[in-house]
């Protein structure tokens, strides 16, 4: 199995999970590629794709909370920046992705 | 068949989404309804030769029910290997840690292989598969 295969099922069951809330894939699509590609690799190192751009904190509870597509977990958030915190995915009405940048959570009184 | 197309199961038996094992000439096959495209692939999981029908078929994506497995049925190809993956660190319980690490350590060196697929016909009714 090489990391094309593993994303095509990550690409699948990620736009179901997503879609609903509203979201979809960045429409950056290298962007895109380069995202998977380190989710492939951090599932092949820990079991579970977590997000490339937040820390592991071996701390289960906090962890499971970034496991792609982590949405649920980062609504108001996420919903706030129109976008993840990484960037593959963006709310469905996005054309322009690079026009949307990383908001810490406390700067939008989130936290 | 003249054309290597053997009867493999009426199409009316498959719902969309739906998956049935059948046997051919010996050989051991799952038919799959993939919102009304049929496809055939090998019965027996890449990954540890389990039942394929078992699991459970999302768009073109089978995951096997015993490992998560997964598969590409239009190709065979292998989309995933086991869930959880076995990397060998894990940290387990100690009453079961012994038994665990050495089924994890067997585990660990098993590859999830592509399955084979064949060619699909639908006429009268009935599910056509090539073996050749």
């Amino acid at each position: 199995m090489n990391p094309t295969s593993r994303k095509k099922a990550l690409r699948h069951f990620f736009g179901k999970v997503v879609e609903p809330l509203g979201f979809k894939f960045t429409p950056d699509a290298e962007l895109a590629e380069f995202l998977l590609d380190q989710e492939v690799a951090l599932e092949a190192k820990h079991g579970v794709p977590f997000c490339p751009c937040q820390p592991i904190r071996r701390d289960r509870a906090r962890d499971m909370q970034i496991v792609c597509p982590c949405i649920p977990f980062h609504r108001k958030h996420f919903d706030a920046m129109k976008r993840c915190w990484c960037g593959l995915f963006v709310h469905e009405d996005v054309t322009d992705p690079d026009s949307l940048p990383q908001i810490p959570a406390k700067d939008l009184g989130l936290e | 068949m003249s054309d290597g197309f053997v009867r493999a199961i009426k199409a009316a038996e498959i719902a969309p989404g739906g998956m049935k094992a059948v046997e051919l000439h010996g050989r051991e096959l799952v038919i799959c309804n993939c919102d009304g495209i049929f496809h055939a692939i090998d019965r027996r999981c890449g990954h540890m030769s389990s039942p394929l029908e078992m699991g459970t078929l999302d768009g073109s994506i089978l995951t096997c029910a015993m490992h998560g497995a997964q598969f590409d049925v239009t190709t065979g190809e292998a989309l995933s290997g086991p869930v959880p993956a076995y990397l060998g660190n894990e940290t387990l319980p100690p009453r079961t840690g012994a038994l665990l690490s050495h089924v994890g350590a067997l585990m660990q060196h098993i590859r999830t292989e592509s399955i084979g697929t064949y060619r699909v016909k639908v006429e009268s009714e009935w599910v056509l598969v090539a073996l050749s």
